[in-house]
């Protein structure tokens, strides 16, 4: 589904990935794990090519991410949805309105696209999304403005907006950082749902051990750049927490 | 199989569709009153282009002449601004919600809005009449209205102050006013500085155009230049006249920036500001020798404008809705012209610098040459009327909006931007989606300020013959028929104070 093969990144002489291999079969909720800075945020941003690794290579269900076309990286965005841990929601329209942002990037002629710009969209599309959002249990916020909503319920429509391009693949950067443990708790489970219930596979940035013990089967741990543990959730014992997490100082001296 | 469904509830899409068919019932009115002919356009460009052909060369023989005139209209300029600041501070400490008391506060609220009301060119032409031809008529208009803005500018920023230091200080046993010393002002103090340094920027500008009615300076020159058709000469002035506001639009942007984030102010632009500070003290224009006397005819023109003369009234309101239209037509073209010189100049948008810089000069361009220089221009290219008033207002305030416009694009929020992106969206898409509804409430908020400003500048347009009511109350004064000059006074401000109060509510509304 999702291959990283031997990718690096440096942001200026900072190495931040080096030499990250990993793969994300169909279907798979798997959570990345690791210190502030340690390179996981990279690694998800390479998926939809928002950060071109410099070197290695990316693959996105079978197919290489071509990072110099830009129809190629289209049309990889298209088929990966993406949740943000401030949800980037587009405060002054609806409910509905950002929830069908979602499905732009299918509009690919030049008359779909003015249409959506004069805010038609496919009758169906409109029907999918109020599906969508009765599955997220927002149907009746549709048409009120997404600035007016609570923290849960915004990150409950960005997930349904990345519902609604159909992607699959989810990509969550730290989807619940700003929310409240409870409210956190809520939004993972619903992302769990749709692993389950969709079949889509969801790659989750987190700092949450607890939830990842609770919801997640795989994890992923990245420390400086390099993967230090992958495997099952119940695997993680106190010492290999103690061994991600260690200080900063203790890595400077290592 | 298409739907609008896109979000929007049946009853506030009727009344936005209301709104907008109301706003283009009103445009569509403004056009047609203001005589608005799209084929001018045409004409008057190949007119505009004869007339700019028949400038070159420039003829700079009394070059050493037109800077002495450059130093006058700097010192009117920076008395105007000192002056009217000094004034401004105890005006708008009574009329900031937080720092006066109940019974000041609405008084001391309207007679800001008062002043703010009437143009300084309005202001220059009545003290020339009161009190002679000269650069103290100037300063004294440049006073007035600077009092009447900036007074309202300051009270909003000490509105907006932190409350916490006042109250601690407060309790510690603190005066009023030594609470206002040691708590208001030094937070309020950089936005002072800012507000006054762009006080002064705009007062220069105004400065120029206020020699048209005879306050003396560049507009005096250019003004004789451009009625005896001498237009090498005018070349020069107008020359003269974008280098000037395009050197203090810079330096006062720069010294502003620095100030606001906090910086150590750029000295080398402190001090050619201060070196023209202290050139205008030189040229000290006060000619306080015989105030007295000033004062005593000051008095006898107000006295003579009583009782007004309303047996004229019905033209005047119609002339003053042909005003209001040259400033909504102007603001639309205005708006039109911005929109693309906006997006162009935003760094985020464009991101060829080559292109961006071209755009910004563009915007500066526009903004360095006062409307009533344009509007002087645009008579001699497309002849007396409304419509020279028109283009006049639309491209010297595109080049604000322009740069307004710019601003509010380069600091919207990225994030909605890249999510949007990372939906496999194309440019199109992103811009409609992820910009412009970020955009378009600043947009409109801007645009309604400048409509309000337009609406002043559009009164003055008749001085020059460029249509509205400016030109029916030079006339009566030129008559000495100050009954009616007083009649129209009332129209022209209450009109004024009219649109200022629907912009505001209009601006609240919409953000």
């Amino acid at each position: 589904m999702v291959k990283f093969v031997e990718v690096s990144k440096n942001f200026g002489r900072k190495p931040v990935l080096s030499g990250v291999s990993l793969e994300v079969r169909e279907g798979e909720m798997i959570a990345l794990i690791g210190p502030s800075g340690s390179g996981k945020t990279t690694l998800i941003r390479m998926v939809n090519g928002f950060v071109v690794p410099d070197s290695g290579e990316v693959w996105v269900m079978n197919r290489k991410v071509e990072y110099r076309s830009r129809s190629a990286l289209k049309s990889i965005r298209k088929e990966t949805a993406m949740v943000y841990q401030l949800f980037n929601l587009v405060d002054r329209l609806t409910t509905l309105q950002n929830v069908l942002s979602g499905a732009l990037g299918r509009y690919n002629s030049l008359m779909e696209t003015l249409l959506s710009c004069m805010g038609f969209f496919k009758r169906e599309d409109v029907e999918l999304a109020m599906d969508i959002l009765r599955y997220v249990g927002l149907e009746e916020k549709a048409y009120e403005r997404v600035d007016r909503l609570s923290g849960g319920q915004k990150q409950r429509v960005a997930i349904a907006r990345a519902l609604m391009q159909q992607p699959r693949v989810l990509l969550a950067d730290e989807p619940i950082a700003s929310l409240d443990p409870k409210t956190g708790k809520k939004i993972i489970n619903l992302l769990r749902r749709i692993n389950q219930e969709k079949g889509i596979a969801v790659i989750c940035v987190l700092h949450h051990i607890d939830m990842v013990r609770e919801y997640f089967e795989r994890v992923v741990a990245i420390r400086e750049g390099r993967v230090l543990f992958d495997g099952r959730a119940t695997d993680l014992d106190e010492g290999l927490l103690e061994e991600i997490y260690q200080l900063e100082e203790e890595a400077c001296t290592a | 199989m298409y739907s609008l469904n896109s979000g929007v509830k049946t009853s506030q899409r009727i009344r936005s569709f209301l709104i907008v068919l109301g706003l283009v019932l009103v445009l569509a009115l403004s056009l047609r009153a203001s005589r608005f002919e799209l084929h001018k356009l045409f004409t008057g460009a190949s007119q505009s282009a004869e007339l700019v052909r028949e400038m070159f060369p420039p003829d700079f023989s009394n070059f050493l002449e037109v800077l002495r005139l450059t130093a006058e209209t700097l010192s009117v300029g920076f008395w105007g601004t000192f002056l009217g600041t000094l004034l401004s501070i105890p005006l708008a400490l009574l009329s900031a919600s937080n720092t006066s008391n109940r019974f000041l506060y609405p008084i001391a609220r309207y007679i800001l809005s008062l002043l703010r009301a009437v143009p300084e060119l309005l202001y220059a032409l009545l003290f020339v009449i009161a009190i002679g031809l000269g650069p103290f008529a100037g300063v004294l208009a440049l006073i007035f209205h600077t009092v009447g803005l900036l007074g309202k500018f300051l009270s909003e920023s000490i509105e907006s102050i932190d409350p916490r230091p006042v109250e601690a200080i407060r309790s510690a046993g603190a005066s009023p006013l030594g609470a206002i010393r040691y708590a208001v002002l030094p937070q309020v103090l950089p936005l002072f500085v800012g507000y006054f340094l762009y006080m002064l920027d705009h007062n220069v500008r105004v400065a120029i155009a206020l020699g048209i009615v005879g306050v003396g300076g560049l507009g005096v020159e250019l003004f004789t230049a451009m009625r005896t058709f001498d237009y090498q000469r005018a070349l020069t002035i107008i020359v003269v006249i974008s280098i000037l506001i395009t050197l203090l639009d810079r330096i006062s942007a720069k010294i502003r920036g620095d100030i606001i984030e906090g910086r150590a102010v750029n000295k080398p632009y402190l001090l050619v500001l201060s070196l023209l500070g202290l050139s205008s003290v030189y040229f000290i224009p006060l000619e306080i020798s015989n105030l007295g006397h000033r004062m005593v005819t000051l008095w006898e023109f107000i006295v003579s404008m009583y009782p007004p003369d309303f047996s004229t009234l019905g033209i005047y309101v119609k002339l003053m809705v042909e005003t209001v239209a040259i400033a909504i037509s102007g603001t639309f073209l205005a708006v039109l012209m911005a929109l693309p010189l906006g997006f162009g100049s935003a760094r985020n948008i464009v991101h060829l610098s080559l292109l961006v810089n071209l755009f910004r000069e563009v915007n500066n361009f526009l903004r360095a040459i006062p409307e009533i220089v344009l509007a002087l221009i645009f008579v001699a290219a497309v002849g007396l009327g409304p419509f020279a008033g028109v283009l006049a207002i639309a491209l010297h305030t595109a080049g604000f909006l322009g740069k307004f416009y710019a601003e509010v694009v380069e600091n919207i929020d990225r994030k909605p931007l890249e999510a949007i992106e990372a939906t496999g969206t194309s440019f199109l898409q992103k811009l409609r989606f992820a910009v412009l509804p970020q955009v378009i409430p600043l947009f409109n908020s801007y645009s309604l300020y400048i409509l309000d400003r337009n609406v002043r500048a559009a009164t003055t347009m008749g001085l020059v013959g460029a249509g509205g009511i400016g030109f029916e109350l030079i006339m009566s004064i030129k008559l000495f028929d100050y009954q009616r000059t007083a009649t129209i006074l009332m129209v022209v401000i209450s009109t004024i104070m009219l649109i200022d109060w629907l912009s505001f509510y209009l601006r609240r509304r919409t953000l």
